[in-house]
């Protein structure tokens, strides 16, 4: 299973050159059970990014184009009357796939934003009075293009944790841009990229990151970070008790990447950036310098 | 602030207002308690169901029902059984009325009231631990409804916390404030307690029924040893009136004074005698007593008397003297000790006559007598067949069988028609040694008869008839245990000794130990025990005795202020302590970290300054992480990491 | 943190009559001689004694630390936000807090905990809070104990919006010549129930032809414009009612997904949209 999964991250890493850390906590992010946002300038390479995740991870795949005029119902699907029968009938959306790219998620209209991040927290929809179950496992790989570029809906901020984690990925090193120049075209290479992972064997690993140990010592840690971001004059509002267990989760996952069986410091360390960034401010892009106060103010012994 | 109780302090009140009632039911009158029962269980379904519970109306008709039945149970509210029951039943009321946060409060209050008339009932140890317990319930009500989210552990926790607290403070206030003798009041004493014991009348049946109760009379504790068993009779009424069936006391108005003062010889033991409640005024000392307290007096019989109350518990000093001689005798005694009912008759008159023999000493014919008791086949049994008529003579020529006051009356019988003065005395013989405490239990099973003699130049000399048949009655005492175990009065000699005393019987010796200090120093704890005591420490006014009061009180308060005001000490987590010492190691060989770096990131670092180091560093992050963040570390990886930190020279 | 200072301490009703109750047992104890009412006495009189010191122990130490203070739109309440700390091993179980507002709360050994407290807003501007006073009954409530605390921790109040809806005021440069809401723009923005007056190509046939009613498309013109909030063009009797008026249009502007810029006398915000600028907006015109 490890093998697989090394396996896999080393497939994608010779799609996405030089981004081996981002790379990891996407993997992570998705071990962890948790929808990821990437967030930066358009042509870096996200929606590269998210198609190779897919695609190694053999799920059923979905792109969502979001505009400025899409509806809600271009996302979840709508009751269309059906002559021959003479009666509603519902036709899915696009939605209803494992794996969703929401690409350019902040140029949609508040209202098409919410329908997807009311999907994503409920894992269901309702249209019409009628609820419809998701597939699972259900992913939403989203990207959003800097804040502020003119044309574009923030998410709200209530809105915005529905994502365990974002990430950014930036421009690519001198190197791996002579690389990504002098190699084949990415989509080529995606297109011929084998499934890694089956949906059953994900869901294992799944369960094995969920039981990576978390020592009472990891706990008191991983508290006092949740009350400094509440108390600091840093911060507008601190981090939520659901950032904590999604904090907790993303440093099991990222322990398990590791092959470790418990949770360390440093595995909180390594994720706090992409799960506290946005949720501590969503107007920044810049997670790390968000999470830096934290990480040098709350002792870890 | 005046929301509904919870339903968890319902349960929670009406649990320990049910304890604290409990007791009760064996002495406030069943309709009362009958009244309490419905209103609490009313109380307990309607935690479920609010609506079950009385409107005003039905209220105020229930409060007139329950006043009225208080007032035809004991006409009165004065008193201590007319107090108990109105507290009863206006607590029971109350509990169907509970509109808010005072009611609670003056349900518990009552609830306090009601469990100190406990106290007027019983006064065991065991009673004492019981409402300490349901004192602590009672406390927890107070702090659920204190509480914003009340949980029933924590609760009982404070309480009991509370009451530990407040205990040594309790005690102290207990010896030192200043008590004050009660007055006597008449009307308090209403109430009449049945105790069982002696009487100034001795029937033929009433040894036999106290036979079988371990009630306890009394205890001495010997200051020095104990005296032999035969010599251990503890002296009661004197019976020297005799109507056939029946012994009484002459009456104190026309008792004969004996003209003579008792002369003392021998050795004299000295002994703490503690009483508990009796019906008469009647102190049981060893005979004969030669030295008592003041409030004690020794009647022309050789008894002694208290002027205080018999119900209570009261302890003296006494010493007595077994060797002694009383003189003479007064005519009139003379006259008392020979009466007899009629003529004695021709069998008892041959009997005597060939008790007696050629010679006319009357030292003779009691040995003559006993002797017979021996050889004659007489028997010695607490159940004898009923002997209703002539008793002395049915019991000398057909039963042969009977237990003390048998012989006592049959011995005194024969030597009153023999014209020598005897009278039949009262009292316990022997009593169980208590080995754990050191002193002496004489129960009423210990009850006893035996008889005296007066003697020329002897004066009145005692005569155990019973010790001829039955010596072990007198030897080793009554096992008392045994014959109620067995339900059967027929004395069996007992093998008693060390070795067959089991675990059992220590135990309870041990439990009648503590019973006896909890009696001797805190139920009987009054006015002139307080006195003593607090001459021996050294008071002897009030203004000392307040000096006292707020320095201890003080002291005691301050010791308690300090242990739980003073600032909470981080606890030390040794695993902590030995990585904190690595750091300032580390910190000192010039590596340089800040408190947001894990394990990992400082071993990192530690090795880039000092890679000479690192084969030690790494061990002991590793040793750390397997201790602070892994599940199952051992417990020698704590010393590991010890001996490696302390082994890093830097 | 909560030193011996600062905590006062004072019996309640229920401690007069728990002292009354200990007198009627002592005196029950009296007329009958009788030494274990007494001592249930004695007893009660200690633990009086001692809850003292609980009551005590109820607050001491708490650590009580003003937060972050979210700004109110005037007239709404203001809610104070205050950290409570128990940096100790034992629980507290009753802490209770008033501000205007009441509440309270419990805390679990080392636990930290925010209280939000309100109180009522009148003025734009600056507000303190008022004394904020920390006490508890805990653990019988024979005693309460309390401590009052005041922090320097103002809330912004921002002006209270105008009630009336108006059209934004016309740019500067002439070139929004009607209300901007009611501009057609190229961007598509959502749909509302349909209103007479809607063009007829702006009705969203696709909801109409599902028989869910009549809907108009609405367009929002992101991008296409610039929207410049005046104070000299708000209408009003006096500052406090134009600054109002600017408050509403801030509002409305930032809920349309304009970008609209202020002036004021003495200020002048660059047209901006998002959550930062926002605030900006309203800072300025709570501290006009």
């Amino acid at each position: 299973m490890d093998v697989a999964l090394d396996r896999l991250i080393a497939a994608a890493n010779q799609i996405i050159l030089g981004k081996e850390r981002q790379i990891q906590l996407a993997v992570c992010c998705l071990l962890a059970k948790g929808h990821l946002l990437i967030e930066d300038i358009p042509g870096v390479g996200k929606t590269t990014l998210s198609h190779t995740l897919a695609r190694l991870f053999g799920m059923e795949y979905q792109r969502i184009q979001f505009t400025s005029d899409i509806l809600p119902a271009d996302i979840v699907g709508s009751t269309v009357f059906d002559t021959h029968k003479q009666q509603f009938k519902f036709h899915p959306g696009p939605i209803f796939k494992q794996m969703i790219l929401a690409d350019e998620i902040n140029r949609a209209t508040p209202k098409a934003q919410s329908a997807l991040l009311e999907a994503m927290e409920e894992r269901q929809v309702t249209v019409e009075g009628q609820t419809y179950a998701l597939p699972q496992p259900f992913f939403v790989i989203a990207t959003q293009n800097p804040t502020n570029q003119i044309g574009t809906f923030p998410l709200p901020e209530s809105q915005v944790d529905r994502f365990l984690m974002r990430i950014e990925l930036g421009y690519p090193s001198r190197q791996a841009e002579r690389e990504l120049l002098a190699g084949q075209p990415r989509h080529l290479l995606i297109n011929a990229l084998a499934e890694a992972l089956s949906p059953a064997q994900l869901v294992e690993l799944q369960q094995a990151a969920a039981s990576v140990y978390a020592s009472p010592a990891l706990l008191d840690y991983l508290q006092a970070i949740l009350a400094y971001t509440r108390q600091s004059p840093d911060f507008v509002n601190g981090l939520s008790p659901r950032a904590g267990l999604g904090l907790l989760a993303a440093a099991k996952a990222w322990a398990f990447i590791d092959k470790r069986q418990a949770v360390l410091p440093e595995d909180l360390q390594a994720v706090l950036p992409a799960v506290a960034g946005h949720r501590l401010n969503a107007g920044s892009s810049d997670s790390v310098g968000i999470v830096a106060p934290i990480l040098a103010q709350v002792s870890v012994h | 602030m005046n929301a509904l109780p919870s339903s968890r302090l319902l349960w929670f009140m009406s649990g320990s207002i049910g304890l604290i009632a409990l007791p009760h039911a064996w002495h406030v009158p069943p309709l009362l308690i009958g009244f309490f029962g419905l209103m609490w269980l009313w109380r307990l379904l309607a935690i479920a169901r609010p609506a079950w519970l009385p409107n005003r109306w039905g209220l105020f008709a229930l409060t007139l029902a329950g006043i009225g039945l208080a007032f035809s149970q004991h006409r009165g509210v004065f008193g201590r059984d007319a107090g108990t029951g109105l507290f009863v039943v206006a607590l029971g009321l109350k509990l169907l009325e509970i509109r808010g946060k005072r009611d609670v409060y003056v349900i518990v209050y009552l609830a306090f009231v009601v469990a100190a008339t406990q106290f007027l009932y019983e006064e065991s140890i065991l009673m004492a631990l019981y409402i300490l317990l349901v004192c602590t319930v009672l406390l927890a009500t107070l702090v659920t409804q204190n509480s914003v989210s009340p949980q029933t552990v924590p609760a009982l926790k404070t309480a009991a916390t509370l009451i530990v607290q407040a205990l040594p403070i309790a005690m102290v206030l207990f010896v030192l404030f200043p008590r004050l003798e009660a007055p006597r009041w008449s009307w308090l004493d209403a109430d009449n307690q049945a105790k069982s014991g002696l009487s100034d009348t001795l029937e033929p049946g009433s040894i036999a029924e106290l036979s079988l109760s371990a009630e306890l009379v009394f205890r001495v504790k010997f200051d020095g040893d104990l005296p032999p068993p035969a010599q251990r009779y503890w002296r009661g009424p004197v019976y020297s009136l005799f109507d056939g069936s029946a012994w009484k006391a002459a009456p104190a108005l026309f008792r004969a004074a004996n003209p003579d003062q008792p002369a003392f010889g021998g050795r004299a033991y000295d002994y703490t005698l503690m009483m508990e409640p009796q019906k008469q005024n009647w102190v049981f000392a060893l005979e004969l007593p030669s030295a008592f307290p003041a409030g004690l007096r020794r009647n022309e019989l050789y008894q002694l008397t208290t002027n205080k109350n018999p119900g209570d518990r009261a302890e003296y000093r006494i010493s007595s003297t077994p060797a002694y001689n009383t003189g003479g005798i007064s005519p009139a005694e003379r006259r008392e000790n020979l009466q007899l009912p009629g003529k004695p008759s021709e069998r008892i008159r041959n009997l005597i006559a060939q008790l007696r023999g050629t010679e006319a000493s009357p030292e003779v014919l009691i040995a003559n007598l006993l002797q017979h008791f021996h050889r004659e086949n007489f028997r010695y049994t607490l159940n004898p067949e009923p002997m209703p008529e002539r008793q002395v003579e049915t019991f000398l020529f057909e039963r042969r069988a009977g237990f003390c006051s048998h012989y006592a009356t049959a011995f005194v019988y024969l030597l009153r028609a023999a014209e020598i003065p005897a009278r039949v005395v009262g009292g316990y013989q022997g009593g169980r040694f208590n080995t754990v405490g050191g002193f002496l239990e004489v129960r009423q099973a210990d009850a006893h008869a035996w008889a005296e003699v007066w003697l020329d130049g002897k004066g009145w000399v005692r005569f155990d008839p019973t010790a001829a048949i039955a010596p072990e009655r007198i030897e080793q005492s009554v096992n008392v245990d045994l014959q109620i175990a067995s339900g059967a009065a027929n004395f069996s000699p007992i093998q008693l000794d060390a070795k067959t005393l089991t675990w059992l019987q220590r135990g309870r010796q041990l439990w009648q130990n503590v019973d006896y200090q909890w009696q001797r120093w805190v139920i009987n704890y009054d006015t002139d025990n307080q006195k003593a005591l607090l001459q021996s420490l050294g008071i002897d006014d009030f203004v000392k005795l307040g000096y006292w009061l707020l320095l201890s009180v003080g002291g005691l308060s301050g010791l308690l202020a300090w242990r739980l005001l003073r600032p909470n000490r981080r606890r030390r987590d040794p695993v902590l302590l030995t990585y904190r010492q690595f750091c300032d190691k580390l910190r000192k060989a010039g590596v340089d970290f800040g408190p947001g770096d894990g394990p990992q990131t400082l071993a990192q670092r530690a090795k880039t300054v000092r890679p000479d180091l690192a084969d030690a560093i790494d061990r002991i992050a590793a040793v750390f992480i397997r201790l602070r963040y892994e599940p199952g570390a051992e417990t020698g990886d704590l010393r590991t990491l010890k001996t490696l930190v302390r082994g890093l020279r830097v | 943190m909560l030193g011996h200072r600062r905590i006062f301490i004072l019996p309640t009703q229920r401690g007069l009559a728990f002292v009354l109750l200990i007198v009627l047992l002592l005196l029950v104890g009296f007329v009958y001689s009788n030494n274990l009412a007494y001592l249930l006495g004695f007893l009660l009189a200690s633990i009086f004694f001692v809850a003292i010191l609980h009551s005590f122990k109820a607050l001491a130490g708490l650590s009580v630390r003003a937060g972050r203070q979210p700004a109110v739109f005037a007239g709404q309440a203001g809610a104070f936000n205050f950290q409570i700390g128990n940096p100790g091993r034992q629980g507290r179980y009753a802490v209770q807090l008033a501000l205007q507002s009441e509440m309270a709360i419990s805390l679990a050994p080392a636990e930290t905990r925010i209280a939000t407290l309100y109180q009522a807003t009148e003025r734009r501007g600056w507000l303190q809070p008022r004394t904020l006073t920390v006490s508890s009954l805990y653990p019988l409530g024979l005693f309460r104990a309390w401590a009052p605390l005041r922090f320097d921790s103002p809330l912004l109040v921002y002006p209270k919006p105008a009630k009336r809806q108006l059209p934004f005021p016309e740019s500067g440069d002439g070139q929004l010549s009607e209300g901007l809401s009611r501009r057609q723009g190229d961007e598509f923005y959502g749909l509302r129930p349909y209103q007479r007056g809607d063009a007829i190509r702006q009705i969203h046939w696709k909801t109409f032809a599902k028989g869910q009613g009549v809907f108009s498309k609405q367009y929002a013109g992101a991008g296409s414009s610039e929207l410049w909030l005046d104070y000299q063009q708000a209408p009003g009797h006096n500052s406090e009612e134009r600054l109002s008026q600017l408050c509403r249009w801030v509002v409305d502007a930032e809920k349309a997904g304009l970008r609209y810029g202020l002036l004021l006398p003495n200020l002048r915000l660059p047209p901006d949209t998002g959550t930062t600028h926002y605030r900006q907006c309203l800072q300025a015109l709570a501290l006009f």
